[in-house]
């Protein structure tokens, strides 16, 4: 208790006497755990809305039959007529739209009978009905309410004939029979889920139904594919995780910075309680009290902060699965104690683990040696050299972690990579700061005045916390540069990449929405009826399948090789001319894959890649690797006739419509929907599609933006405590300078150029340590992560405005400090001893 | 620089504290004055008065002709700047400054040229112009307050505030202080208040003042030397 009452008495009570600065550090440790916690809550929730989706869909089962391209007529009978006890459960499944909310939701075909699904009105015979449908509860229909639903691109009318049970969602359930005739399956099933009866195992088992079915026909336990599509979203979590650290890192140095002032203040006040009897220990653990105060408040203010930017984060992370991973819809977010215990923890755990150091220091004040700040400076600049030498060995060891390969599929060694930079950087600083500093002094005085010339004596003068506070400013600005230059470099590759790739005047597909891993389809029909316009040159079918590679979802593509040779520049990585590649896909089982689909599969010109399709398993020679922005699954190209060759379905997902010379786009788009009328068909102008692909690209960069935003205003905040502290400490500086003639203007505009210096230093180590962090994530880390080339370029414009921003709230941070500092009393601050 | 029937409270929560009363003086052109008396007399206060750091409760402070309590914050801080120079007790010099920058501070401040020739002109003249380059943690404490009167007198005021100048050095160091501070009293006919609890001191200047309570108890001319 007497302890306690010491450490209320020593600790706590001095920081309710500053509480602004109190409160600005709290605040960035609450935004650090806020913006882990958000990110965590926000992928959890796409995650699990994937879950829900897929998973709830299934029902109970021990193995899933599954088959690119549909599971052939006759596997089912082949199952169910095995002389063993399986129960089979066959499945079709698609996406359908609700026409009018414009919603789209799983479209489900089960057999009703089997399945015991009840119709509202008892009668089964509705089930065998072509428009009957059964609704998740999570779509507010109830039955006897009429639809209508647009699959791939036909309307139809439906009645809803029951409610599914609680917790089903939002998807539209049909029997088996309706839905094959509406999707045009001729009896291929999606996906067949098989509960094996006991007696054996489960390993036991699925060696008798691989035995017993074709080889092109995938047997894999429930729950696979789901665990394959969360491992293929692990990498876009990790990469969103660690920047979300970015801003609990920045909130450590600033933990370290409040406690190191602390310390350096109370130093004669630890001398005294030290001669008193209070022993080192004593001295660490209150320090680290104050650290672990700071801690608890943020932690659990940031708690409440993540729990409310969960719901906006969610929206951004839910739209970039959707539009790049898998179809999914957000979940709820689900904040448990547990984990909000983990955030507080880890708040409290990130201060008290910063703080250490100047614990420490502060434990080995001997109480006859209250040291001068004069002289812990002079000790900081003689280890400049010394940081200097760690920091050229931690830039070597960075450079050795970026050249090894990825870990288990991680850019394990990347991130390793990341934090060795930003060690070597945060060494670096003090030499970088006393270098700047006294070099510019004299000329800035020159130039700026007295005011600047004294800004940055004192910042030099203090070495170790101006080294600090650059240290935590320019890891933020350092991970935005990073960040900013790596999506602007991406985004002026795809924007290189698409005008070579997308060369055709008008690109059609069905209205109802794509996604990566859906494949909605138009009437065959619609080639030939295209091919015989008088205004088109040229149409390029292009079909795609959602297939599994090595246990990787990834796409199975065809498309018409001599019309792509003939009007496409797709750029090849051998450099080679498209064309001849291209063309090589019509001699044969040949294929081309994708930059992604290569480097995740290690697969190279002249391998082999086996894809199980229609009941074979067919061997698809590489002919070549090209360049490919638009999926991280990775695809693998084959001709249109290699396809349809295997899977006869000519229906395509896509088309693309080359106009003859001197064809207007308005009017060969005219031209083409009056052609397709009655289809429901989306064109799209060349132009217009490549504005809808940069929009998502922005959408999903979004929330990475947002990311570095906070940890760059935590830094600022930081940067506002700061100098808050440093008037108070100088305050004698201050009140002396009135004293000598400086007006109020002048003391305002010193700490003005301080916090302008320390933004200007922040901005350059931020913009070195940032190439270099935007080298490792090009090259290292996105390449490991996704497995796409890109190319390297400076955003000048961006780079400008997002330093300039940054520059300009450090100088705002200042105004606070520099009005208290203008409000002291010079006779009281400059006579008090 | 003339006192006329000034009076100084300090506002508190409760009674305001009485630091002057009624207290008249005037000083002429190169007069070094000692203000003696105890802790708490009102020394210090006379002294922010008078370098017109502070506004007077009732009555007058005229320095070089201009009476205080007519200026607003920039007309004291331009005066401050022409006509006043203050030495501290514990030297008050900027450590991340060097010996002359701190010197020529005062005429930077005021946007004046030549500062760094004005600078180490003073500094020949207390004779630590071979110092010039040196940080102040690399002086004694005499030196530190030999470069303080430099900075004090750098901008030439018309009136020097020194506040227990020797209060933190050794006899013999002090000593030279005292000297240095009568030599500029004469040779420059700089007008000096000096606050001070030494005897020693304040025999070297031309009229001593004795406070007690916020009042001038005694006025003693002193010969000068």
């Amino acid at each position: 208790m007497p302890l306690l009452i010491l450490f209320y008495r020593l600790i706590v009570r001095p920081l309710r006497r500053e509480p602004v600065r109190t409160a600005l550090t709290a605040v960035a440790v609450a935004l650090g755990v806020a913006v882990v916690l958000a990110i965590e809550l926000a992928g959890g929730a796409a995650a699990g809305s994937f879950r829900a989706s897929v998973e709830s869909l299934t029902g109970q089962a021990d193995f899933e039959i599954t088959a690119t391209g549909g599971i052939p007529a006759g596997v089912l009978a082949r199952v169910e007529t095995l002389p063993y006890a399986f129960q089979s459960r066959p499945r079709i499944e698609d996406y359908a739209a609700i026409v009018g909310p414009n919603k789209t939701v799983p479209l489900i075909g089960v057999d009703l009978l089997s399945d015991a699904v009840s119709s509202a009105d008892g009668d089964s015979r509705v089930f065998q009905k072509g428009n009957s449908v059964w609704v998740g509860d999570g779509l507010g229909y109830k039955a006897g309410d009429a639809l209508k639903l647009l699959v791939n691109d036909t309307v139809g009318d439906y009645v809803v004939r029951g409610v599914l049970g609680k917790g089903s969602g939002e998807v539209i359930v049909m029997d088996l029979a309706p839905v094959t005739t509406i999707l045009g399956r001729n009896g291929a099933l999606d996906r067949i889920l098989v509960q094996a009866p006991p007696g054996r195992s489960i390993d036991e088992w699925e060696k008798v139904l691989r035995a017993a079915l074709p080889p092109g026909v995938t047997v894999a336990r429930q729950g696979t594919r789901t665990d394959e599509n969360r491992r293929m979203l692990q990498a876009f979590r990790w990469n969103l995780r660690v920047l979300s650290y970015i801003a609990l890192v920045v909130g450590a140095f600033l933990i370290y910075n409040t406690i190191s002032i602390s310390v350096v203040r109370r130093r004669t006040e630890i001398g005294i309680v030290r001669a008193l009897g209070a022993q080192r220990s004593q001295v660490l653990i209150a320090f680290l009290g104050e650290a672990a105060c700071f801690g608890l408040i943020g932690g659990w203010a940031g708690v409440a902060l993540g729990r409310v930017m969960a719901e906006g984060a969610v929206k951004l992370v839910a739209a970039t699965v959707e539009s790049l991973y898998v179809s999914s819809r957000p979940g709820p977010i689900t904040l448990t104690w547990e984990l909000a215990l983990i955030a507080c923890l880890t708040g409290v755990g990130v201060a008290v683990g910063s703080a250490f150091l100047p614990a420490w220091e502060a434990a080995q004040v001997v109480p006859v040696e209250a040291m001068a700040r004069g002289r812990r400076e002079h000790q900081l600049r003689m280890h400049k050299l010394r940081g200097l030498l760690f920091a050229a060995i931690l830039a070597g060891a960075a450079w050795v972690a970026s050249r090894q390969p990825a870990w288990n599929g991680q850019p394990v060694f990347g991130y390793v990579a990341t934090v060795l930079l930003i060690g070597s950087s945060t060494l670096a600083i003090p030499a970088l700061v006393a270098l700047l500093a006294n070099a510019s002094a004299g000329l800035m005085g020159r130039v700026l005045g007295v005011e600047a010339m004294l800004a940055s004596r004192s910042l030099a003068g203090s070495l170790r916390r101006t080294s600090v506070l650059v240290g935590a400013l320019s890891t933020a600005i350092a991970m935005m540069v990073a960040v900013g230059i790596m999506v602007g470099s991406f985004r002026e590759t795809v924007l290189v990449w698409m005008s070579d790739r997308l060369q055709a005047d008008i690109y059609l597909r069905p209205a109802v929405p794509q996604a990566t891993d859906r494949h909605p389809t138009m009437s065959a029909d619609v080639i030939e009826r295209l091919r015989q316009l008088p205004q088109v040159a040229a149409v390029d079918p292009f079909r795609a399948y959602d297939i599994y590679y090595q246990g990787w979802p990834a796409i199975l593509g065809a498309g018409d090789s001599a019309v792509a040779a003939k009007y496409s520049r797709r750029p090849f990585l051998s450099g080679e001319d498209p064309r001849k590649e291209t063309e090589e896909l019509t001699s044969g089982d040949n294929a081309i894959v994708s930059e992604p689909f290569a480097n995740k599969h290690h697969v190279h010109r002249g391998d082999f890649v086996e894809l199980p399709l229609a009941g074979r398993r067919v061997r698809l020679k590489v002919v070549g690797v090209y360049y490919d922005y638009s999926s991280e699954r990775g695809y693998v190209i084959v001709d249109r006739s290699t396809l349809l060759k295997y899977l006869p379905d000519p229906a395509p997902s896509n088309v693309a419509v080359y106009l003859k010379p001197g064809v207007r786009v308005e009017v060969g788009r005219r031209a083409v929907e009056a052609a397709l009328a009655g289809r429901k068909v989306l064109a799209f102008s060349n132009r217009t599609l490549r504005e809808e692909a940069i929009r998502i690209f922005d959408r999903t960069f979004a929330i990475t933006y947002a990311l570095e935003a906070i940890a760059v205003f935590v830094a600022v905040m930081g940067i506002a405590g700061a100098l808050l502290a440093l008037v108070i400490d100088r305050r004698r500086e201050f009140g002396l300078l009135r004293f000598l003639g400086g007006a109020v203007g002048q003391v305002r505009r010193i700490i003005l150029f301080e916090a302008g210096l320390l933004g200007l230093l922040s901005n350059i180590a931020g913009l070195i340590l940032g190439v270099f962090l935007s080298l490792l994530l090009i090259y290292v880390i996105n390449k490991q992560s996704f497995g796409w080339t890109i190319q390297f370029h400076w955003p000048v414009a961006m780079l400008l405005a997002s330093l300039s921003v940054v520059y300009g709230a450090t100088v705002l941070a200042g105004l606070y400090p520099a009005r208290i500092a203008i409000r002291l009393n010079p006779i009281e601050v400059v006579h008090e001893e | 620089m003339q006192f006329d029937r000034v009076s100084k409270q300090y506002p508190t929560d409760g009674e305001p504290v009485p630091a002057l009363h009624d207290v008249s003086l005037e000083f002429g052109r190169g007069e070094f004055v000692a203000l003696a008396g105890r802790s708490g007399c009102g020394k210090s206060t006379l002294l922010n008065l008078a370098g017109a750091m502070d506004f007077p409760t009732t009555g007058t402070v005229m320095v070089d002709g201009v009476i205080t309590s007519s200026l607003g914050d920039a007309g004291l801080t331009k005066l401050r700047r022409e006509k006043v120079g203050f030495v501290f007790q514990s030297f008050q010099l900027l450590p991340t400054l060097s010996v002359v920058e701190n010197v020529e501070l005062p005429l930077l401040l005021a946007g004046r040229k030549g500062a760094r020739a004005a600078a180490l002109e003073r500094l020949r003249r207390v004779e630590m112009l071979a110092y010039a380059a040196r940080m102040p943690y690399q002086l004694s404490g005499g030196q530190m307050q030999r470069v303080a009167i430099a900075r004090a007198l750098v901008h030439d005021p018309a009136v020097l505030l020194a506040d227990e100048p020797t209060g933190n050095l050794d006899s013999g160091a002090g000593e030279l202080i005292l000297a240095l501070l009568r030599e500029i009293a004469n040779r420059e006919q700089t007008t000096i208040l000096m606050a001070t609890h030494s005897v020693e001191a304040a025999a070297i200047t031309d009229r001593l003042v004795r406070m007690r309570d916020g009042q001038v108890e005694e006025i003693r001319e002193l010969c000068r030397s």
